[in-house]
């Protein structure tokens, strides 16, 4: 206990002195929070932009922009009649457009006054791919629905009431702020221990600390002491720019406390076991990069999981990360602690498995 | 009884501390034990040690003791095997074949308990960059469970003559008083042997004689010492013992006086600036002469012939600007054994 204690201190030392590295290390995650929450709080639900070609231009067509722009998904913007629709939109790179045609009032009144077979087609031009062309593709097909409801003179049945989800007042910041949290117990850890893997094995410290007492055990459970205390730091320091800047609500709990200590010790120790495959600091920052970056985006860090196709969503769940993610905003946000304290568990499985594999697998002799 | 040496418990518990027994004892039990082993003692015992790597046998079947007390150098050009032996001993590296104990212990079954007794000064020694030498020092005693008072941490460093640089980060330390700071972090589990490796390579004449009055130091101090090296003069300055190492075998093997009344070949007369002419006198009267420039040599095996051969040269006439006598040193038997003279490490021919 004392041996990684003098580590710890010895360690810690050294990392702030290297006062470069420790500042990125606890601004880069407050740098994150700034940039998310100024794009994603303070206009509420992004717009999309429509680009609408009326060549009916009466007032059927005018009501059907209308109610498109009350759906307040769209902002509109007008293309003149007298262009190719095609070209114009090549021309000016725009995404999505609607073109409404010629004789559209016309075949709505055919169809108000019993005509069965009145029909017009609106065109929707876009790549499909993007999800903003879906978000319009919605706007459009609920507004012809509404319109053709109209016209049949049908009542509507189904409606919809809005009603908040969870029980305060939360913001985008309450949701991304436990991703960028998982982020960095991800990454401060991860990142920095196959770079010490490296300069350790380069600059034979490893060799050096195997003719002391301490056990690579000791030498790996130091380091976790180590990063659990920066990232309390760095926790601390986010949720203070969280709840000045972007009056967050969500709070620290002490399962979000717990899963962070855990979070810590697991990619303390994954970055051991990478560090059994570093020769060199290339190969140390290439191999974290491999592993950290897919991690980042697929465990739900930035995006929500959900909104990953279903393959991915499977391979989600076999990171550690997504645990780490998913438990801090279950306990963060939501007051979900029985599913937090199961990722809990789950972490420490992974940081156990890790910790062990590291300590055994990472020589510090030579052959 | 610490730090004395009595002969007469020296049997009885030099026995025991390469016995079984001893390996029960701990802390200050086992210290004294050790302690007591007696001057004539072997702090290691190197048998038939092998070392096999894919495509090279870096040590190729070598036997040597090394005594309580003694300062024993491994000497040998670059890729000779001395770090890979030294390594050996000290638990890093396991041997192929063969058998080496260090303070009686196996080194393969025993490098836990060897390494709290003995101090590692390893080749290209570099310190961590942001730490002070006497928190490195502090740091690597709390990591031998030596609980060190400021007080202790001072001392050490002012054994290695750091004392002026305690307080500057090591990363700003020249490189002789890196191998310093090196030499105080192995000093701290207070090893009753110690490895340098190379500790004088690199560094400038002036801070390498600093290092060897160091090492003279440690060794009075009662120490018993590991020392690899290149350097000839370093050896036969500091070495009690010393094995002659090439391609993982040990060529010579002895104390410098040894090696050198042994394979020097004695005392050489130099004639200097006598030159052609010179040379062909002394030829012309049966003595056997060598023409090295405009030195002419003459080696004169036995001591005994010195001064009769001496004074046989003052009667005849050669234009001479100096006579003067060189005895042998370990250059001349490395390049008798090896073949080559060795600079920096690298074989010339
Ligand atoms: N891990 C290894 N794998 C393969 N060959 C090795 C390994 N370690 C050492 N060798 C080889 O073994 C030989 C002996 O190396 P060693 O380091 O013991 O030499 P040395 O006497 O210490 O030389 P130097 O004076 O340069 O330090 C060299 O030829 C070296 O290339
Ligand atoms: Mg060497």
């Amino acid at each position: 206990m004392k041996r990684i204690l003098a580590d710890v201190t010895a360690f810690g030392r050294q990392y702030l002195r290297s006062r470069v590295g420790t500042f990125f290390a606890l601004a880069f995650p407050v740098i994150l929070i700034l940039l998310f929450g100024a794009i994603f709080s303070s206009s509420g639900t992004p717009k999309v932009p429509l680009a609408v070609q009326d060549l009916d231009s009466t007032f059927a067509s005018h009501g059907f922009v209308q109610a498109l722009n009350n759906t307040t998904l769209i902002t509109y913007q007008a293309i003149p009649t007298n262009v190719n629709f095609q070209d114009y939109m090549r021309a000016h790179s725009i995404n999505v457009a609607l073109q409404i045609p010629a004789g559209f009032q016309a075949a709505l009144i055919q169809a108000e006054m019993g005509n069965a077979s009145a029909k017009v087609n609106v065109t929707l031009a876009g790549d499909r791919t993007q999800s903003s062309f879906g978000i319009v593709y919605s706007a459009v097909a609920a507004v012809a629905t509404a319109f053709n409801l109209k016209v049949a003179n049908a009542t509507e049945v189904v409606s919809v009431d809005e009603s908040q989800l969870t029980v305060r007042q939360f913001g985008y910041i309450d949701f991304f702020l436990p991703g960028i949290i998982g982020f960095t117990v991800l990454t401060t850890p991860l990142f920095g221990m196959t770079s010490i893997c490296a300069e350790y094995r380069t600059r034979r410290f490893f060799k050096l600390l195997a003719t002391t007492k301490l056990s690579k055990a000791e030498w790996l459970a130091a380091k976790v002491v180590f990063y659990v205390l920066l990232l309390f730091l760095s926790v601390a320091i986010m949720m203070l720019v969280g709840v000045v800047v972007f009056g967050m609500q969500a709070a620290l709990t002490p399962l979000a406390v717990l899963l962070i200590i855990a979070g810590t010790f697991e990619f303390t120790s994954l970055g051991m076991v990478l560090g059994i495959f570093v020769r060199d600091p290339g190969t140390g920052e290439a191999l974290a990069n491999a592993i950290g970056f897919p991690m980042m985006f697929l465990a739900g860090s930035f995006f929500p999981i959900d909104a990953m196709p279903p393959f991915l969503r499977t391979l989600a769940r076999g990171l550690p990360l997504t645990y780490i993610n998913e438990g801090l905003r279950a306990t963060m946000v939501f007051g979900n602690d029985g599913t937090a304290l199961t990722y809990l568990l789950i972490t420490l499985g992974f940081a156990v498995v890790f910790f062990v594999v590291g300590a055994r697998g990472l020589s510090w002799k030579s052959k | 009884m610490k730090g004395v040496v009595s002969p007469g418990a020296t049997n009885v518990d030099g026995k025991d501390s390469r016995g079984r027994g001893d390996r029960k004892l701990h802390g200050t039990a086992r210290c004294r034990a050790a302690r007591d082993v007696g001057v004539g003692e072997h702090v290691i015992e190197v048998r038939g040690l092998v070392k096999r790597y894919p495509d090279i046998t870096a040590v190729d079947g070598i036997d040597f003791d090394v005594n309580r007390g003694e300062v024993f150098s491994l000497l040998g050009p670059n890729g000779a095997g001395k770090t890979t032996t030294v390594e050996i001993l000290e638990g890093l590296r396991d041997p192929t074949a063969g058998e080496a104990r260090v303070l009686g212990e196996d080194v393969r079954s025993g490098y836990r308990r060897i390494r709290e007794r003995v101090g590692v000064l390893p080749q290209d020694f570099e310190p961590f960059d942001r730490l002070r030498p006497r928190e490195a020092v502090a740091y690597w005693a709390h990591l031998f469970d030596h609980a060190v008072s400021d007080r202790d941490v001072a001392n050490i460093i002012e054994t290695v003559g750091l004392t002026d640089r305690a307080s500057t980060f090591a990363l700003n330390l020249s490189g002789g008083e890196k191998r310093r700071l090196g030499i105080a972090m192995a000093l701290v589990g207070q090893p009753e042997l110690l490895f340098l490796d190379e500790p004088t390579t690199g560094l400038d004449p002036g801070a390498r004689r600093e290092l060897w009055k160091l090492i003279g130091d440690l060794k009075r101090k009662g120490r018993t010492i590991l020392l690899t090296t290149h350097y000839l003069d370093e050896a036969e300055q500091l070495a009690d013992d010393v094995a002659i190492l090439n391609h993982g075998k040990i060529v010579a093997h002895g104390s410098p006086s040894a090696l050198i009344s042994q394979f020097g070949g004695g005392t050489t007369i130099v004639l200097a600036g006598a030159r052609r002419g010179g040379y062909e006198a002394l030829s012309s009267r049966g003595i056997a002469a060598e023409l090295h420039g405009i030195d002419v040599l003459v080696h004169v095996p036995m001591a005994s012939q010195v001064r009769p051969l001496l004074a046989k040269l003052a009667s005849i006439e050669v234009p001479l600007t100096e006579i003067y006598t060189k005895r042998s040193t370990l250059e001349d038997v490395f390049l008798k054994l090896v073949g080559a003279r060795m600079e920096e490490g690298v074989l010339a021919a």
